[in-house]
């Protein structure tokens, strides 16, 4: 892992957040793993010592221990840059085309226990002073930043049903805050969000989106993964939130819809493990897919290789999507 | 007397009751020096001729009235006048009174006219055939009918014999019942029920008929009145023959990973079904044991543990000494990590499956002991990993489903409501606990065994010999 080659603080910061154990370690862990093995010379590099060791460790943990890294327990600051591939520039009369300079996204991330952001306390022990201090740190980021990720775990969502629970608090928060400061715009956050719904590889949720027929495969994908297409990805969220334990997934929506300009928010349909390939084949295969290998007692482990699935791409969507509207 | 009246009224009087209809009524009257005696004759439920008949003394009949009225010839369908004393007022005057009111031939005849009605109706021929009740099996299912045997056809007369070869079985308290009934319509109707408790085995049977209502037996040992009525007869009759020892194929699939524990408690479950089916078959009993355990997916392990068939198709005895190898064994420790959810059952099932195809087709039994389900043959919502196979457990149970005279039993380590569905299809012919095994009634349900006490209270008649 390098260090990041450009100088200062980078042009735009995303946030992450999402219920307790949605996967928001696994997914920043599976980013650096899908850069790699991307074609494309796409790379993150970590800013600072302290986001490479976490890049280093939670990717290590991911692809080689097959373990899932350890949840976040406070709340934690990363700094990377993407880097993209060098772009060419046309050649002009007599002279030699010239590469430009490789595309940079200056990616912030902030991976927050996912309790922060609910009503009750932290954690056990933890006094309601930490708790604040937490809480007043964290919409501080979200107030500077303009990208978020947003994880919805469908799987707890069917379980638990607590996204809205985790959603609607900080949202309210946030927006206290920014009509505070003036920077709401028409009465929305300004904000970007990539709305990523996790476990893709669960046969639950593959096979609801299979029964929705939004499946399709990229056809430079070599091992022929699955996918849902973001403009399919809506669709499925909705379809999902119908089965939640609380039924309040549909306020999820609603929520999002209130805040932010719809032209702002893309899903995203993910998986940081994605599916099972066997060695041999290197081929999806619809009847031996699961990548999860459950140990006894209630331990999970990852059965075999790593393939991330649509991790990079919010990154790039928000990174993108803030160049383009200039710095803050 | 004379012989030549004494012939003409039993003619006439055998005419009227063999003429007698289910509803009919016969009057016979007899005039005699002290008075008149009125014989009133029907058939009864069982076509049986019943007779009724009381004296009434001159003083009591002094008027027409009152002679009327003792005899009611109106009410008869048929009418017999007898004369035994022609010579004496009264009776000539009590016949000009019956003649007139009902005319009917008048039969001189100076003897006991009970006699003759007696007579005549002892050996009346039968008006409805006398069947015995018998059971009938079906060979191939054991399963039981009532029904009857005709012993006597219509119009068979007293004396007449008739032979039946019948099976006896042990018996309920009564023994084994003799029921005699006729037939109104589709309607048994019960003439007489004999029973005795009978060394079971093959009788035959010889039925005599005595009178009409009265059938007797011989060759089987002395029978008594037995007081019960058709429907308790029909009650006490099952519906499902013991399973006749037959040659037999047990099949033992334990599942030999978990806890040590229960790993031990299930193949000591095995060696007291074997044990026990083996005592029971006496040498009709061969033994097959598979052991399986459980997939390993994890790239830790040295490589699983196959399905092992220990003994295919082997006297019970070889089968026990394999069985004390998996004993001293215990839980496979072998391909560890193993896949904790689930077991190689589905394997198990293709390794049975396979065999079978080549064995020979006895009753065959498949009784599978553990606790995990089987691994699906493709991902689905239940999350358990496919089989590495892939095998498809409930085309595997079908196969053997659908092999003739073969079944399924299973012995489970948890109870129906926390076992796994696939256990109901293992188990599909009988499903036991493990901690609460009765194997008397595990292999009884399975057809291997007889149940403790099956009574088969009547004969059984086996047409097929």
């Amino acid at each position: 892992m390098q260090s990041d080659p450009t100088p200062g603080p980078p042009a735009h910061d995303i946030a992450m957040w999402g219920a307790p154990g949605s996967g928001k370690t696994t997914l920043l862990a599976a980013l650096n793993i899908a850069l790699m093995r991307r074609k494309d010379d796409w790379k993150i590099i970590g800013s600072d010592a302290a986001s490479s060791d976490y890049l280093i460790e939670r990717t290590s943990a991911l692809s080689s221990g097959k373990i899932f890294p350890e949840a976040s327990q406070s709340l934690e600051h990363y700094r990377w840059t993407l880097i993209g591939p060098a772009e060419r520039q046309e050649r002009r009369w007599l002279r030699r085309a010239r590469p430009a300079p490789p595309l940079k996204i200056g990616i912030s991330m902030f991976d927050a226990p996912g309790g922060l952001f609910s009503a009750g306390p932290l954690r056990p022990g933890n006094g309601p002073e930490i708790v604040d201090d937490l809480r007043r740190r964290m919409m501080d980021n979200l107030a500077k930043s303009r990208g978020l990720v947003f994880l919805f775990d469908p799987i707890r969502e069917f379980e638990l049903g607590d996204a809205f629970d985790h959603l609607h608090p900080p949202l309210t928060r946030l927006a206290e805050k920014m009509l505070e400061t003036g920077e709401l715009r028409d009465g929305m956050l300004p904000h970007h969000v990539a709305v990523c719904i996790t476990k893709f590889d669960d046969p639950r949720v593959l096979e609801t989106a299979e029964k929705l027929h939004l499946l399709d495969s990229a056809p430079d994908d070599e091992y022929g993964f699955p996918r849902v297409s973001s403009e399919d990805a809506r669709d499925l969220f909705r379809a999902l939130c119908e089965v939640s334990a609380s039924g309040n997934a549909d306020m999820v929506v609603n929520a999002l819809d209130q805040f932010f300009h719809r032209t702002r928010v893309e899903f995203f349909v993910t998986s940081s493990i994605g599916f099972y390939v066997r060695p041999q084949t290197k081929t999806f295969d619809w009847n031996d897919y699961q990548n999860l290998l459950p140990e006894a007692g209630r331990d999970l482990r990852i059965r075999g290789q790593v393939h991330p699935i649509n991790v990079v791409e919010p990154m790039l969507w928000l990174g993108r999507r803030l160049a383009a509207g200039g710095p803050r | 007397m004379s012989e030549p009246d004494k012939a003409l009224l039993r003619k006439a009087v055998a005419r009227a009751v063999a003429g007698l209809t289910a509803t009919g009524r016969l009057t016979i009257v007899e005039v005699a020096a002290d008075g008149m005696t009125v014989f009133r004759i029907h058939r009864d439920d069982n076509g049986r001729p019943r007779c009724h008949y009381w004296s009434l003394s001159w003083e009591e009949l002094t008027s027409e009235q009152a002679v009327l009225r003792a005899a009611d010839p109106l009410s008869a369908d048929e009418v017999v006048l007898v004369c035994s004393f022609p010579d004496g007022a009264e009776a000539n005057q009590a016949l000009g009174w019956l003649s007139e009111a009902r005319p009917a031939a008048v039969f001189p005849f100076t003897g006991p006219v009970t006699a003759v009605v007696e007579d005549v109706l002892a050996s009346d021929p039968l008006s409805r055939s006398y069947d015995l009740v018998v059971m009938r099996a079906d060979p191939a299912t054991g399963r039981l009918r009532l029904g009857s045997k005709q012993l006597f056809p219509i119009g068979a007369l007293p004396g007449t014999r008739s032979e039946v070869a019948v099976r006896c079985e042990p018996g309920d308290e009564y023994g084994t019942a003799f029921a005699v009934v006729t037939w109104q319509g589709r309607e048994p109707r019960l003439l007489s029920v004999h029973s005795a408790g009978l060394t079971p085995g093959r009788y035959l049977l010889t039925a005599e008929l005595v009178r009409p209502g009265k059938v007797r037996f011989t060759g089987v040992p002395e029978l008594t009145r037995d007081p019960r009525g058709w429907a308790d007869l029909v009650a006490a009759a099952p519906s499902q023959l013991p399973p006749r020892a037959a040659p037999a194929h047990l099949i033992c699939a334990v599942e030999v990973c978990g806890p040590d524990a229960k790993v031990e408690e299930r193949l000591s479950r095995v060696r007291q079904v074997v044990s026990f089916l083996s005592a029971e078959l006496s040498g009709l009993l061969r033994v097959s044991l598979v052991a399986y355990g459980a997939h390993s997916y994890d790239d830790r392990s040295t490589g699983e543990h196959p399905v092992e068939v220990a003994a295919w198709q082997v006297a019970p005895e070889r089968a026990l000494a394999a069985l004390e190898l998996l004993e001293e064994r215990g839980a496979i420790t072998e391909g560890y990590p193993y896949y904790p959810h689930a077991a190689q059952v589905e394997d198990m099932l293709d390794a049975v499956t396979r065999r079978l195809a080549a064995s020979e087709h006895v009753r065959t039994v498949l009784l599978t002991v553990g606790d995990r389900p089987p691994h699906p043959a493709r991902t689905n919502r239940s999350l358990i990993l496919p089989c590495p196979h892939p095998h498809d457990w409930r085309l595997l149970v079908g196969r053997v489903q659908s092999r003739p005279d073969t079944v399924l039993a299973a012995i489970c380590d948890r109870r129906d409501a926390s076992a796994h569905p696939a256990w109901r299809r293992l188990g599909a012919d009988a499903l036991a606990h493990l901690d609460a095994l009765d194997i008397r009634g595990l292999a009884a349900d399975l057809g291997l065994a007889a149940p403790a006490a099956l009574p088969i209270p009547f004969p059984l008649l086996d047409e097929t010999e």
